[in-house]
């Protein structure tokens, strides 16, 4: 087996060879034990020398090696897992697959099929980021653990693995003239940033603040009202739980930047806790673009995303800020971002549906709303629960005041259901659901008219036949440039897949895996059939 | 078997096997029977004068109204088997549950990730089986009670052989 070299791990080796993460990381990973241990031991010694007391007096001498030998022993034990289970992890990207052993007694083995990575990670928790570390995470599918997670490596060599992934993920094989950890970072084109002005501006005018304020107004009535002052003592909790979710939401959504390169949607963003995100294309399997009522002062939008592999897990801090694909935007942004993950909006005139589906109510845009006998039950949200159809995807919007448009590519429909509950019946109308991998989209379509809904079932099942039989996210980027209006034009475009080192497009996999076979359709064509 | 308003027309629906209604009646007789008795069992104390709580009244009206509610349960019984169904399509599986709350699941067969089949003791014994279809989403609850177990055989080779050709990526 190779050894590491000293200027960085060697990446990917064809011999097979195993690698070890960062020898910093057991500290990076161990460091509040290390901390609390260290506090334990010193906090005695701390307080003589500041009280002015001899550090050694006669009590202390003979405990003092007793302590000693217990908290080293201690110390001694926690640094030694920490070193041991660091020794014992290692991991191999070889053959198509990424390998990660770990265990000391009991040994474990993981692999994961490259051209089955549905997201890529990098992390850098701030620890980790004062040491210039990072961590990598690969989704495979399924909602359950990350298939592989390597904490720590140097943030280059984190970031030459994703490259590395990606690029044979996508099937570009290894030149083998070239040194093998030279797999050039896919080059990427920006799309967006979110200033923090906006930001904080989209946490004032969230449903929590309205809330607390809610609660504000009603403590100090109720205190003024009873002259009793103990209302203000459930202020505290309130405005601190409110103080830690606007820090957490800060937190995670500062500086988010989006851009697109050949190997996916890059999304990077925090303030202390850094991330970078990856989706390769054709990943994404539904959009929610959702409004809260206040945001529609400054018509702002959020989107979130269903990705294989993210899950909907019980993390639900970092599960949300994982499926974040925009955390506040005006309608232009939540337009270029759905240009990114649906490249093919299939209809003529996507601003209008899209609008319609966001915005609209009744029938613009081509929206079918819910029968009007529904009004006892829905008076409110029947003129908005609709759903549109184009030749890709399924829109389903819902919400008269909670705003909220469900997008589901035809090709990523799993599996659908009919459902209707007694009172339902007596109105004539039923939900259509929609099952796609766990996340925070849920697409249903409410109260739809029996034989409307019926007919969208079974032509639904026919055209999500269709659009498997011919995936083509393999164009996603052709696709996306062949787009009116899109936000890269079709030079950069070229200059984007020409510079992704020596991007021989792959053959076919042999396997009938997440990666469909290419179609032979050069940029050019593209283009010009739109246009 | 009757198509039921939700469904989509010109279906034809398997219906499950008749012995699956006994296993039903089976295991609704065993928990309704616990259940009444665990719950009497406060009546018993205080008739025997053991316990002075809870008042008669109160210790004879719960064990009634659970009894009430397993009865009407018991009604709901037969017609809920008769509500089960499945249909195979070129395509695609169907599968339908509910009288009151109604369901009908349309799973591809391309979108199938595994096929599994269970059956514990009281399925063992009137030789029935439960097929049920994963998908790589959760909401996919696709179960198929009550099967015969020849016939669970042969739709999972079916499924399985039809997925296969079928198999698209997530």
């Amino acid at each position: 087996m190779t050894a590491p070299s000293p200027d960085g791990v060697k990446l990917t080796a064809s011999d097979g060879g195993w690698l070890r993460v960062h020898p910093a990381s057991p500290f990076v990973r161990g460091w509040v034990a290390l901390v609390a241990i260290a506090f334990f031991v010193g906090r005695d010694f701390f307080e003589r020398l500041l009280q002015g007391r001899a550090v050694l007096d006669d009590e202390m001498a003979q405990r003092a090696p007793w302590l000693l030998i217990i908290g080293g022993g201690i110390l001694f034990l926690a640094v030694l897992g920490f070193v041991l289970s660091w020794y014992f992890t290692r991991y191999q990207v070889a053959d198509g697959y990424v390998r990660v052993a770990s265990g000391i007694f009991s040994r474990q083995q993981r692999q994961a099929r490259l051209d089955r990575v549905q997201a890529i990670d990098v992390l850098q928790p701030l620890v980790a980021r004062i040491f210039g570390l990072a961590e990598l995470k690969f989704e495979v599918a399924d909602s359950g653990e990350s298939a592989v997670h390597l904490a720590y490596l140097k943030k280059a060599d984190a970031q030459k693995l994703r490259a590395t992934i990606l690029a044979r993920a996508a099937g570009i094989v290894p030149d083998p003239g070239m040194p093998e950890d030279t797999v050039p970072e896919a080059p990427e084109h920006h799309i967006l940033r979110i200033r923090p002005g906006r930001l904080l501006g989209s946490l004032l005018l969230s449903e929590q603040t309205v809330g607390i304020l809610l609660g504000a107004v009603g403590a100090v009535v109720l205190s003024s009202l009873t002259e009793n002052l103990s209302f203000y003592v459930y202020l505290f909790p309130a405005a601190l739980g409110l103080a830690a979710s606007f820090w957490g939401s800060f937190n995670k959504g500062y500086n988010f930047t989006a851009a697109i390169s050949p190997d996916g949607i890059r999304l990077r963003y925090g303030l202390l806790d850094t991330q970078a995100q990856t989706v390769p294309p054709g990943r994404v399997q539904a959009v929610r673009i959702h409004q809260a009522p206040l945001w529609r002062i400054f018509g702002w939008y959020r989107m979130h995303i269903n990705v294989a592999g993210y899950g909907n897990a019980a993390d639900a801090n970092a599960t949300s800020s994982r499926t974040l694909l925009l955390p506040v935007g005006t309608f232009d942004d939540v337009l270029s971002m759905m240009a990114l993950v649906l490249p093919d909006p299939g209809t003529d005139n996507p601003v209008d549906v899209f609008a319609a589906g966001i915005n609209g109510m009744d029938s613009d845009g081509g929206f079918v709303t819910s029968p009007r006998r529904v009004r006892p039950i829905s008076p409110l949200g029947w003129r908005r629960n609709a759903y549109a159809v184009t030749t890709t995807a399924l829109l389903l919007r819902s919400g008269r005041w909670w705003r909220s448009l469900a997008v589901v590519p035809h090709q990523r429909t799993q599996s659908m259901a009919l459902q209707q509950g007694p009172l339902a019946r007596r109105f004539g109308v039923l939900d259509l659901v929609l099952h796609t991998t766990p996340g925070p989209v849920s697409a249903r379509l409410y109260q739809a008219d029996v034989r409307v809904a019926q007919m969208l079932f079974t032509e639904q099942s026919a055209r999500a036949r269709e659009a498997r039989r011919s995936q083509t996210s393999e164009q996603w980027l052709a696709q996306v440039v062949a787009r009116p209006g899109s936000p890269i034009s079709q030079a950069e475009a070229q200059a984007l897949t020409a510079a992704h080192g020596q991007a021989s497009v792959p053959d076919p996999l042999p396997e009938t895996g997440l990666v469909p076979a290419p179609t032979s359709t050069p940029l050019q064509e593209e283009d010009q059939r739109h246009v | 078997m009757r198509t039921e308003a939700i469904d989509p027309p010109d279906l034809t629906w398997q219906r499950v096997s008749s012995k699956y209604l006994r296993l039903r009646l089976i295991t609704w007789g065993i928990t309704a029977a616990i259940t009444v008795l665990v719950l009497s069992l406060p009546l018993v104390f205080v008739l025997l004068g053991w316990w002075s709580w809870p008042p008669l009244w109160l210790a004879i009206g719960v064990p009634a109204v659970v009894l009430l509610l397993e009865l009407w349960e018991l009604l709901l019984i037969p017609r809920q088997v008769r509500a089960l169904g499945y249909a195979e399509r070129d395509d695609d599986l169907l599968v339908r549950r509910g009288i009151i709350f109604q369901r009908t699941l349309v799973v591809p067969y391309g979108r199938m990730q595994y096929v599994d089949i269970a059956a514990g003791p009281f399925e063992r014994s009137l030789g029935l089986c439960t097929l049920k279809l994963h998908t790589a989403s959760a909401g996919t609850n696709a179960t198929i009670p009550g099967l015969p177990a020849d016939e669970g055989a042969r739709l999972r080779e079916q499924l399985s052989a039809r997925g296969e050709a079928r198999l698209a990526g997530l």
